[in-house]
């Protein structure tokens, strides 16, 4: 185990050391094996991470995030100057960037993308019904006006899935038919299921400064980027020790004593990387009723749901709180005495406020993701010696997808996210995702967190949204989870990131 | 004879356009909905709905299944919801690496089973009979995708002979793209190559107890002659039969096979547009396939005219 560790802070270590300044050379060709084929290369139209990770080398937002997961500009000169009322946003555009076309970003182009994206990205519709006017002040100027303050806006803007990137304002088709972004890579070809190959754009405008997470300077060592669908894990794995790619993402955490052992390539550990969660149909069916929503919190170990889907503490620790302590949102209000409890009685007697019968318990899960499933198994038996009678449905991604937006079909559903580094963008806050949570508690807490734009009083209101969550109990958070990946002995200047980006990245000859 | 051709004609017209309507509606009714994969994990209902109805899959199922049919009978197979591109032109790509990928195993199953299957059968009882029966046993019984894995452990990463997965990156030549095809055509061979063994054997068997191989041998014809011309022109029929069935099930995607390999053949699109939902192109591709096991079939009879004189229709 102190081995394992031991390695793990190497490897970190040494991919953290390749971030430094190093004389990275230029040339070559990135080989990338993702998990699969993304389901589009318009990032506005999914929310699917796959589709983040490839489209965000072509496409630019008006701003990223840096390594402390706070706004930066990108494709904006600037953050935004924000009126003292909250509602008006007033963004400055960085000069001389050029599509890949050959065609300069102006204000025109930024105020259809802004439009095209209020009308496609799931995240835009949801902010358009706080913005009442985009509109081109000067060619290098854009001004948004709000109904109401609405403080995620900068980092709405700033998201790479469902995102405001900036297109053309004569190439807005939807669905997406020219991929002309402002990204350090073109599109050259997609061959689907084979590869997706990006080139330097060799017009490219970097943003000043030094790399700093996804902002500031974005390097074009390499000569191609090219993405290939691995879609079976094993093949991942065996790819990644032979040295065939130089990037494998996501690989199943019990293969890192394999790929640690690889003279090829080094292991990649993003230490977490995201949170397993069970949401409950808050809106609907028996999981309306709020004991019994606290009943299911009771019976559940979620000791032993990470261990068994995740097998050792390197790769998961057991936390209530909804952010890790890596970010600033990190608080433990109302977490005391409501995770891993693991009490049957307890459980029992809340059971019995409810007015339980003996109802089928409906959880929906899928083996696409086998964590999911392990826990899914361990969460029933406790479940059942809760007395609860479990109905446990494994389905496919797809059905599961199609089913939870159905309320009357299940009861809980099991799925998973990165920890995001603004709050408001999980997507179960919203009174419109499937687990139907739309309490007045929730209106006030929220919309409170949202209007606040002094970043040290949301951090007191994100403990008030958190105290609220453990309160109705919406959703659960199992534990969090890291992410295992590798990357070739020779690519430097990778860093671990939730989406990984190769815009800084080089082979070393 | 031209009777019996028209004849079959009809007939395949006729499971066509039942392979179509149960491809239509199993489809349609499993589960799953392309535009919640398209969209995402945090889509709202709102968003599904409007994408829904944008990609016509709010009309009802027998409005879509007209419109399908009137597709098809001008010879469109429909757009692919994911690939932003013709079903059509989808499965022209994925042709390349299957058909090679089945000629390959083909080459390499018959390589091993017919020498082995014809001596089996010329030496039965022997050590090489029951030693080729085992493992014909055996390798019948090793599931492809672990042969796969094995050969990728031992030949890819430990060796480093051949590419664990990929079909070859940007303007890679044939011969690179055979590379790529190299271990997989091993693995579906080996496994495939146990059936016709298994064939060859029963059906050389069978010819070599019969009277004209004893004429053949009277009248002082040599060994080789009477194994390799006499009795394997008789014995082909079956072999042909399995080899063609073999060829038409590799053909139609060795569904786990590409996908251990990462190839971008048929069977890999298949799996991926069953997962993905992509209605347009499990139909386009479930019916290129029964087209296909329909004609092979077909040619597999039109064979044996050539093989057997005695074969009339």
């Amino acid at each position: 185990m102190k081995s394992t560790k031991l390695a793990l802070l190497i490897g970190t270590a040494l991919v953290a050391s390749a971030t430094l300044a190093f004389a990275q050379e230029k040339g070559g060709v990135i080989n990338v094996a993702t998990v699969g084929e993304p389901p589009t290369l318009d990032p506005m139209a999914s929310t699917a991470d796959l589709v983040g990770i490839v489209s965000q080398h072509i496409f630019e937002t008006l701003y990223t995030f840096d390594k402390d997961w706070k706004p930066t500009p990108l494709l904006a000169a600037a953050l935004p100057e924000i009126s003292a009322d909250g509602k008006t946003y007033t963004i400055k555009l960085r000069s001389d960037v050029k599509f890949h076309d050959g065609t300069e970003l102006d204000s025109k182009d930024v105020v259809a993308s802004l439009e095209r994206w209020t009308k496609v990205a799931s995240r835009g519709k949801q902010t358009a019904t706080t913005i009442s006017g985009i509109e081109a002040v000067d060619p290098l100027t854009v001004k948004i006006s709000l109904n109401t303050p609405y403080a995620p806006l900068v980092s709405l803007l700033a998201f790479n899935n469902s995102a405001a990137i900036v297109l053309p304002s004569e190439k807005q088709a939807e669905p997406m038919t020219d991929f002309v972004g402002t990204g350090p890579y073109q599109l050259k070809e997609r061959k689907a299921d084979q590869y997706i190959q990006l080139t330097r754009y060799d017009a490219y405008k970097s943003p000043e400064g030094e790399a700093n997470g996804y902002g500031g300077a974005r390097h074009q060592y390499a000569d191609e980027i090219r993405f290939v669908p691995v879609p079976d894990p094993n093949t991942r794995v065996e790819a990644a020790v032979s040295g065939q790619y130089d990037y494998v993402d996501s690989l199943p955490v019990e293969s890192f004593e394999r790929v640690k052992g690889s003279s090829a390539s080094d292991a990649v550990m993003l230490q977490p990387f995201g949170w397993p969660v069970f949401v409950l149909n808050s809106g609907n069916g028996m999981t309306k009723n709020l004991d019994l929503r606290k009943a299911i919190r009771a019976s559940l170990s979620m000791e032993d749901m990470m261990a068994a889907a995740f097998g050792t503490t390197d790769f998961y620790a057991l936390d209530a709180a909804l952010y890790p302590s890596q970010y600033t949102w990190r608080t433990d209000a109302g977490t005391e005495g409501a995770y891993n409890i693991a009490d049957p009685e307890k459980a029992g007697e809340l059971l019995k406020t409810a007015g339980y019968k003996g109802e089928p318990l409906r959880i929906l899960t899928s083996r696409q993701y086998e964590f999911h499933y392990k826990m899914a198994q361990v969460a029933a038996e406790y479940l059942k010696l809760a007395g609860f009678t479990v109905d446990l449905q494994v389905v496919d991604w797809a059905t599961l997808t199609q089913h939870r937006a159905d309320p009357t079909l299940w009861d809980i559903y099991i799925t998973h996210s990165p920890f995001l580094p603004e709050p408001a963008l999980i997507g179960m806050m919203s009174t419109k995702a499937p687990g139907n949570w739309d309490t007045p508690a929730r209106a006030a807490a929220v919309d409170a967190f949202n209007a606040e734009s002094d970043p040290a009083k949301r951090v007191a209101l994100w403990a008030d949204v958190q105290k609220v969550i453990f309160e109705e109990v919406p959703f659960i958070k199992i534990g969090d989870f890291n992410a295992l990946s590798a990357k070739a002995k020779t690519l430097e200047g990778v860093s671990p990131a939730p989406w990984p980006y190769f815009w800084n990245a080089s082979i070393k000859k | 004879m031209l009777r019996y051709i028209f004849q079959r004609l009809m007939g395949m017209i006729v499971v066509m356009a039942i392979v179509v309507t149960i491809v239509f509606v199993i489809v349609r009714v499993t589960p799953g909905d392309p535009a919640a994969v398209m969209l995402g994990p945090e889509a709202t209902q709102e968003d599904i709905t409007e994408l829904r109805t944008r990609l016509g899959l709010d009309q009802s199922l027998g409005l879509q299944y007209v419109y399908y049919i009137g597709q098809l009978l001008q010879g469109d197979l429909g757009q692919s919801i994911f690939l932003n591109q013709p079903v059509t032109s989808a499965l022209a790509e994925r042709a390349e690496p299957t058909f090679f990928l089945t000629l390959f195993s083909i080459v390499i199953a018959c390589a091993i089973a017919l020498p082995i299957g014809i001596y089996a059968a010329y030496r039965r009882g022997s050590f090489v009979d029951q030693a080729a029966t085992t493992l014909a046993m055996l390798a019948a019984s090793i599931p492809s995708f672990w042969l796969g894995l094995i050969l990728i452990q031992v030949f890819a990463v430990r060796f480093g002979w051949f590419p664990v997965s990929g079909y070859g990156g940007p303007g890679s030549s044939f011969a690179d793209r055979m590379y790529h095809l190299t271990l997989p055509a091993i693995a579906l061979g080996v496994v495939s190559s146990a059936l016709i063994l298994r064939f060859t054997r029963a059906s050389m068997l069978d010819v070599l107890g019969d009277d004209f191989i004893r004429t053949a041998r009277a009248k002082g014809l040599g060994e080789r002659k009477v194994v390799m011309k006499h009795a394997l022109k008789n014995a082909l029929i079956p072999i042909l039969t399995i080899i063609g069935l073999t060829a038409a099930v590799l053909i139609s995607g060795a569904v786990v096979t590409e996908t251990v390999f990462g190839l971008p053949g048929v069977g890999n699109l298949v799996v991926s547009a069953v997962l993905r939902r992509d209605y347009p192109v499990i139909q386009g591709a479930l019916l290129v396939i029964a087209a296909l096991y329909v004609l092979i079939n077909f040619a597999i009879d039109m064979l044996y005219l050539l093989v057997d004189p005695r074969v009339r229709y």
